[in-house]
C-alpha cells in the first residue's frame, strides 16, 4: 500500500476567471470537453495508489461536491481512509473571508493530517492541469532522504511567480518570486514528510504566517533547508485566468498534449454520466476539434471544444470556441472565440466574435 | 424478502450465426450502437421498470460478460435489497450436474435462487434483443388479466410470421393457440421471447417438464404449449415500439444503422436511459482532414478520414485518407491510411491495414452480404475482404 495521503486545495476563488467561477471554484471548472479541473489531481493520486485523499474547500463548493460524490470515479469510496471532504470547520476564527494562505488552510485540517496512518503527504492544487507520475515522484522523494520535494517543470509560465534555484548538489536552496526569474517553475505540488509538515504549519501559525511559499518556505531556506526536486516532463498549465483557461483548452487540440495529459497507463477519471454517443447529421463539417458524447452536430465546428449534450443546428459556424454542457446553437449562429458556460442558448442568426487574447465569456444559462 | 417480480435474463446463447463476433464472447456482450453492449438493453429496461433483482444466466464464454455486469452498478442495480447476479450452471451435492439444456431447464436449475426472493412473478428475458420496454406496464396487464403467463407479442408481416413463434388470440387477447414457425400462420402476432409467469404456477410446470424425458425443456416448444393444453390463462401483451432480434450479422448491422435515424430508435431520451459500463476516455478528436456525416461517433475516437452512415464505438482510430461507409466499428478498431471499410462490421481492436478494402456496396446479387471481421485480428495491407465474407482468428490468410 502506498504510504502517502493526498491533500488537494480546492478552495481558491481565482477571481481572474470572472464569470466562469461565479458559481463554482476553479477546481470544479469544466475542462477539455468532459472533465473538471480537480480530475487531474485526483487521478494523479489514484494512479499512484493514493486513495486516502482530503479535499480542502471553503465556499461555493456545491458544484464540486456534486462532482466528487462518494469518490467512486477515482476508487476513493472506501469504508475508511478514502475521499474526505474538508469544508471549513465551525470555529469562529475560520469564518472570516477566505483562507489567508495555504498554511492557514492546512492548519484548519491539521488534526486530520496528523492522525493519518501514512508518513508522507502529497499536496496539490485542485486547479492544476497536469498528469503527474506520483509513483515515481514518491519513490525518488523517499530515496533522497529530504523532508520535502517540490514537483517542478522546465516550462516557463509567466503567471507563476514561484521559481526554484537548484544548487550543484541537486537540491533546491532558494525560492524566487518573479515569473521572469531564472529557475525551475514551481507546480505548487509537494511531497512532504508528515511530521515535517505538521511542525511547519504549527510553527508558522504561532508566528501568524499564513503563506506557504512567501513565509514558511522562505524561513525554511533561510535556515539552510534543502528541498528535493522532481521534474515533471509532461504537459502542464495553471488555470487562474480566462486567458489561461482558454489557451489550455486549445492546447489539447494538439495530439502531443493530449498524449501527455491522457496517457493510457495513467488514465484521468471523472464522473461518468454520458449515456450515448454523438450523432452527426447531414450538414456536419468538423475540423480540429474535441467533441464529447451525447452531442448533436449538424453545423460546422472548427478549432473548438464541445462538451456533452450540445446541439448545433444546420448552418451554424463555431470557430475557436468552447461550448460547455447542454448549450444549444440554433440555425445560422456564428461564434468565434467564445466561451459559453453550461446551458447557454444562442438563438437563430446570432453572431458573437471575441478575439484570441480576449475571448467572450457567456455566463451559465444565458439566452442570446 | 418477498418480491413482486424479479427478472431472469437468459444470456447463455452462443450466437452461432454471429460466429466471427462471438467466437470468444457470449452474444449479449457483443458491442452495439457506439457505447453499449446488447445486454445493456434488457438490464436498463429492468432498472427503468423498477425491477431491482436480475439473475443473469450465463454459460457460453461468460468471462467478459461476468466482468461487464459486475455488481450491476452502471444500471443502478447495486442496491441492498436487489442486485444483478451472475448464475452459471452449478453442481449440487451428489448430483451429476449438467449444462443448461434449454431455456426452461436453465430456469429450472435456478429454482433455488428464485425461491430466495419468493417472488409473485418472474420475468423471463433474452439477452439478444434491442428495444426499450416498460416491463412494469406489462406486469400491470398481467395482473389485471389474472394470467398464469403473459407473453409480449409484436405484429409482424405474414411472411415473417413463418419464421417466428406465432400466437392466435381471442377478442380479449387471451392466447388460444401457439405455433412455432407455422407454414400457414393463423395470426400475425409473434412472440418476442419476453414472458411474465406467476411463479407458483411456473415452478410446478418446470418440475413437471423436467420429469418428462421427451421434453426439450424449452419455453416456446414445451412449457407454453403444455400450459395452454392445461387450460391456463395465457395473455398476449401487445408491444408496438421498436424491437429487433440481433441474432444475425444482417440484423445486427440493420439495428446499428437504425440508430442513425433517432426517430426509429432514440437513445437520447433521458426519461428511459440505456446505461452501459465504460472506461473514462477523453472526448473524440476530429482532425484537419476528417469528413463526418450521418454517423455516430463515441468518445476516445481519433478521426482524420471520411466517415459516412456509420456507427463508431469508443477509441476507434481512422487515419487520413481512410474511408468508412455504412459500417459498424467496435471499440478500439484502427483503420489505417488509404483503407476502405464499407458495408461491414469490424470486431473489437481489429486493425485494417493500409489500402485494404473490406466489404462492397450492394450489387443486387444474391451472394451479397455485410462483410464481418472478428475481434483482435489484423487485415493485411491492400487485402480484399469481399462482401458477405466472415474473417476471424484462426484463419490463415486475410
Amino acid at each position: 500500500m502506498t504510504d502517502a495521503k493526498g491533500i488537494i486545495f480546492a478552495y481558491s476563488a481565482s477571481p481572474d476567471l470572472g464569470d466562469l467561477v461565479k458559481q463554482r471554484t476553479a477546481a470544479s471548472l469544466p475542462f477539455a470537453g468532459r472533465y473538471r479541473m480537480i480530475d487531474f489531481s485526483l487521478s494523479s493520486m489514484m494512479n499512484a495508489g493514493i486513495f486516502d485523499v482530503g479535499v480542502i474547500m471553503q465556499r461555493d463548493y456545491q458544484s464540486l461536491l456534486d462532482h466528487l460524490g462518494s469518490g467512486k470515479a477515482w476508487d476513493m469510496d472506501r469504508k475508511s481512509h478514502g475521499l474526505r471532504i474538508l469544508p471549513p470547520f465551525g470555529l469562529p476564527e475560520f469564518h472570516h473571508g477566505n483562507y489567508s494562505g495555504t498554511i492557514e488552510a492546512l492548519s484548519a485540517v491539521i488534526t486530520y493530517i496528523e492522525e493519518s496512518r501514512q508518513n508522507y503527504i502529497v499536496l496539490m492544487l485542485g486547479s492544476l492541469c497536469a498528469n503527474i507520475d506520483l509513483t515515481d515522484a514518491l519513490k525518488k522523494h523517499i530515496a533522497s532522504g529530504v523532508e520535502i520535494t517540490a514537483i517542478c517543470t522546465e516550462k516557463n509560465i509567466s503567471s507563476q511567480h514561484y521559481k526554484y534555484v537548484r544548487g550543484e548538489d541537486g537540491f533546491i536552496s532558494e525560492i524566487r518570486y518573479s515569473g521572469d526569474a531564472e529557475g525551475l517553475t514551481a507546480m505548487e505540488c509537494y511531497i512532504v514528510n508528515k511530521k515535517f509538515l505538521v511542525d511547519m504549519v504549527r510553527n508558522a501559525m504561532v508566528m501568524n504566517q499564513f503563506r506557504f511559499h512567501k513565509e514558511a518556505l522562505a524561513d525554511f531556506f533561510k535556515d539552510g533547508g534543502k528541498m528535493g526536486v522532481y521534474m515533471h516532463e509532461g504537459y502542464v498549465s495553471f488555470i487562474r485566468t480566462v486567458d489561461e483557461y482558454y489557451q489550455a483548452n486549445k492546447d489539447l487540440l494538439k495530439p502531443e498534449n493530449r498524449k501527455s495529459l491522457f496517457p493510457k497507463d495513467r488514465p484521468v477519471k471523472t464522473k461518468n454520466n454520458e449515456i450515448t454517443s454523438t450523432l452527426y447529421g447531414e450538414g456536419a463539417d468538423c475540423r480540429n476539434s474535441l467533441i464529447a458524447d451525447n452531442c448533436w452536430i449538424n453545423g460546422s465546428v472548427e478549432n473548438s471544444i464541445i462538451f456533452p449534450g450540445v446541439a448545433i443546428s444546420a448552418g451554424a459556424k463555431i470557430k475557436n470556441s468552447i461550448l460547455m454542457r447542454a448549450c444549444s446553437v440554433e440555425e445560422g449562429v456564428e461564434l468565434n472565440c467564445v466561451i459559453a458556460d453550461k446551458n447557454v442558448q444562442f438563438s437563430e442568426g446570432v453572431t458573437l466574435v471575441g478575439s484570441d487574447r480576449l475571448p467572450i465569456v457567456v455566463p451559465k444559462g444565458a439566452v442570446i | 424478502m418477498k418480491k413482486k417480480c424479479i427478472a431472469m435474463l437468459l444470456a447463455g446463447g452462443q450466437g452461432s450465426r454471429l460466429y466471427a463476433l462471438t467466437q470468444q464472447v457470449a452474444k449479449p456482450s457483443v458491442p452495439f450502437g457506439g457505447k453499449y453492449r446488447i445486454i445493456d438493453f434488457p438490464l436498463s429496461n429492468c432498472a427503468n421498470s423498477g425491477i431491482d433483482t436480475v439473475g443473469v444466466l450465463t454459460q457460453y464464454k461468460p468471462m467478459k460478460l461476468n466482468s461487464y455486469i459486475g455488481n450491476g452498478q452502471p444500471w443502478d442495480l447495486d442496491t441492498s435489497t436487489g442486485g444483478a447476479y451472475i448464475l452459471p450452471p452449478y453442481l449440487g451435492a451428489g448430483e451429476k450436474g449438467s449444462w443448461f439444456r434449454g431455456t426452461a431447464n436453465a430456469i429450472y436449475q435456478n429454482i433455488n435462487f428464485i425461491d430466495e426472493y419468493d417472488p409473485e412473478n418472474v420475468l423471463i428475458l433474452s439477452g439478444d434483443h434491442i428495444y426499450k420496454m416498460d416491463y412494469s406496464d406489462m406486469l400491470r396487464e398481467h395482473l389485471e388479466h389474472n394470467a398464469a403467463c403473459t407473453i409480449a407479442v409484436q405484429q409482424v408481416s405474414m411472411e415473417e410470421a413463418t419464421r417466428l413463434g406465432i400466437m392466435s388470440v381471442d377478442e380479449a387477447d387471451y392466447i388460444t393457440e401457439f405455433e412455432e414457425k407455422p407454414k400457414h400462420p393463423k395470426s400475425d402476432l409473434a412472440s418476442m421471447g419476453i414472458y411474465i409467469f406467476n411463479w407458483e404456477k411456473l415452478r410446478k410446470y418446470l418440475i413437471d417438464d423436467e420429469n418428462d424425458p421427451n421434453s426439450s425443456n424449452d419455453f416456446g416448444k414445451n412449457i407454453i404449449p403444455t400450459m395452454l393444453n392445461a387450460g391456463e390463462k395465457l395473455f398476449a401483451y401487445r408491444f408496438k415500439g421498436y424491437w429487433r432480434d440481433v441474432g444475425t450479422i444482417t440484423s445486427l448491422w440493420d439495428a446499428n444503422m437504425d440508430l442513425l435515424t433517432p426517430e426509429t430508435l432514440s437513445l437520447y431520451d433521458s426519461s428511459w436511459p440505456i446505461s452501459s459500463r465504460n472506461d473514462t476516455v477523453p472526448p473524440h478528436y476530429v482532425g484537419e482532414n476528417a469528413e463526418i456525416i450521418y454517423s455516430i461517433i463515441t468518445e476516445g475516437c481519433d478521426i482524420d478520414g471520411r466517415i459516412e452512415n456509420s456507427v463508431l464505438s469508443s477509441a476507434v482510430t481512422v487515419e487520413k485518407g481512410a474511408n468508412v461507409l455504412y459500417s459498424v466499428l467496435m471499440p478500439g478498431v484502427t483503420v489505417k491510411a488509404g483503407a476502405t471499410v464499407q458495408y461491414a462490421i469490424v470486431g473489437e481492436n481489429t486493425v485494417i491495414s493500409e489500402n485494404a478494402v473490406v466489404g462492397n456496396p450492394p450489387d443486387g446479387s444474391e451472394n451479397w452480404g455485410v462483410a464481418t471481421c472478428g475481434p483482435d485480428i489484423c487485415i493485411k495491407e491492400s487485402a480484399r475482404i469481399p462482401a458477405g465474407a466472415m474473417v476471424y482468428t484462426g484463419e490463415e490468410e486475410f
